[in-house]
């Protein structure tokens, strides 16, 4: 959380290639809205289809970051991350 | 955002989460434990409750008042104090008193306990098991007892009883601002990456900053829900308090000054529990307290009924019988912030969907503290390397391998 700073800098007046801007809401607002349905649909639906569907909404979040996890240690050289 | 904006963002998000980092350490790690207390007590310690008798399905359930009655007999001159059906067993529980008075005289003694209590067949109404006699040696406590008890006032109040949960409460509400510190700067760190780069072959910093931006962004709305409802859950004692002195007080007035009625004259507990059930329609009736309770009327039956679904379960309407005539006096759904708070408490516990909805929210407290540990190294490689930069300025010669190259890239640190 304290490297601010540098991150800054470097974003602003590195001129490496790959530094284009990408998209950065996209798949944080898709995690947050499957967290909030899995959340509510368990609460809401009580039963049956709504529990799986929750418990699966509330899964892929953990899925995805284990993803992420294991490609940025595969592969060490690149970024890792999924675009 | 201007750099000076997106500062003060940094700075908002460094200082409200070192405030609250090590309690929601504290929480996380107890909380775990207490997410499968069930699983851990019947594991554990298990049940030596007497085996239930197996009846027909369909048994219907004993009068209540022949439940009364029979704990009236085993302990004549004594009191009733409530009466609790069970949840998921086929049980009743009554508990009792010498008097109202000695329960009152109780508070000033620790290890005086006057109180007691019978477990009834609900089918049978036969006594299943009584509660220890006080002058009983005292059961040992078991290691699953005390660590469940010391995470239970660990994770609720840091054993520091209503300050305790306040200052918890507090802490909840400085997370839920770290967090949006957090996520206001992920969206300008993030610009250049895309999502869930964990950059290995670089400095560690940034391994640790790709690694808490990650597991941050992964874990966001869980936080901030669990956070929030957390910190509702601490408010409870003073929400509940002024539910007593204002909506409480009015409806108790009249009967205030009354005096609290022999048990022998009252009317019936079995009536009682199906009024309150017509009273309040689709709720269950799960328990009555007898009239001159401490938070009740004199004249007065108290009946505790809640919602029938996982959402309204924790919603309980108090319903008032008189318990001189038997009449209905009134059902009183609770303010909306009872309601906000107990509606918000599902969503803390994550015990609505099973076991495997506990099993993801034990995984999601452990990403979690992911974040508040990546986020404590970062913290901490920040001082290290503006510790290293002064040293340097004062002429002192570092040759540490390992703190040259970060402080080259992380340049602004030496401030």
């Amino acid at each position: 959380m304290n490297a601010l700073g540098p991150e800054t800098r470097q974003s602003s007046f590195a001129a490496s290639p790959s530094r284009t801007p990408v998209a950065v809401w996209p798949w944080p607002i898709a995690l947050g809205l499957l967290t909030t349905f899995g959340l509510l649909s368990a609460l809401l639906g009580q039963h049956g289809i709504w529990l799986a569907l929750s418990w699966a909404a509330l899964s892929l979040p953990l899925i995805v970051t284990v993803i992420c996890l294991i490609r940025a240690w595969r592969r060490p050289s690149s970024k890792g991350g999924l675009s | 955002m201007t750099t000076r904006t997106l500062r003060r963002w940094f700075v908002v998000h460094k200082w409200t989460s070192l405030v609250c980092t090590l309690f929601l350490l504290i929480v996380c790690v107890t909380g775990l434990p207490l997410l499968f207390s069930e699983q851990i007590w019947d594991t554990f310690v298990g049940d030596d409750d007497p085996p239930y008798e197996v009846l027909p399905p369909g048994t219907p359930n004993a009068s209540l008042d022949v439940i009364v009655d029979k704990a009236r007999a085993l302990y004549p001159g004594q009191i009733i104090t409530s009466v609790n059906p069970d949840d998921d067993e086929p049980a009743v529980l009554v508990s009792m008193a010498p008097s109202w008075q000695a329960l009152k005289d109780d508070e000033n003694y620790t290890d005086r306990h006057s109180g007691h209590w019978i477990k009834f067949d609900a089918r049978t109404a036969k006594v299943l098991e009584q509660s220890r006699p006080t002058d009983a040696p005292k059961e040992p406590r078991t290691w699953t007892g005390i660590i469940m008890g010391i995470c239970n006032r660990l994770h609720t109040s840091l054993f520091a009883y209503l300050p305790g949960r306040l200052f918890l409460g507090a802490m909840g509400g400085v997370f839920v601002a770290s967090l949006v510190s957090g996520t206001v700067l992920y969206g300008r760190f993030m610009k250049r990456l895309p999502f869930g780069s964990v950059r290995t072959d670089r400095a560690s910093r940034l391994t640790w900053l790709d690694l808490h931006n990650l597991l941050g962004t992964a874990t966001l709305v869980w936080a901030l829900v669990v956070g929030f409802t957390g910190f509702v859950n601490e408010l409870q004692t003073p929400l509940f308090g002024l539910w007593r002195v204002t909506d409480v007080r009015q409806i108790l007035r009249p009967y205030a000054n009354l005096p609290v009625p022999s048990q022998d004259h009252l009317s019936s507990v079995q009536a009682a529990f199906d009024t309150a059930a017509k009273a309040a329609p689709g709720n269950e009736v799960t328990g009555l307290s007898f009239p001159g309770a401490s938070f009740g009327s004199p004249v007065h039956y108290v009946l505790w009924t809640r919602g029938a679904t996982p959402l309204r379960a924790r919603l309980f309407t108090p319903v008032l019988v008189d318990a001189r005539t038997g009449e209905l006096t009134g059902a009183y759904p609770m303010p909306w912030y009872l309601r906000f708070l107990e509606i918000s408490r599902p969503l803390h516990f994550g015990d609505y969907g099973g076991m495997p909805l506990k099993i993801l929210w034990a995984l999601l407290d452990v990403v979690v503290i992911g974040v508040l540990v990546s986020g404590l190294v970062l913290w901490a490689g920040k001082r290290k390397i503006a510790t290293d930069a002064r040293l340097r300025a004062l002429g002192y010669d570092l040759d540490d391998a390992e703190g040259a190259p970060v402080s080259a890239l992380t340049g602004e640190g030496a401030r």
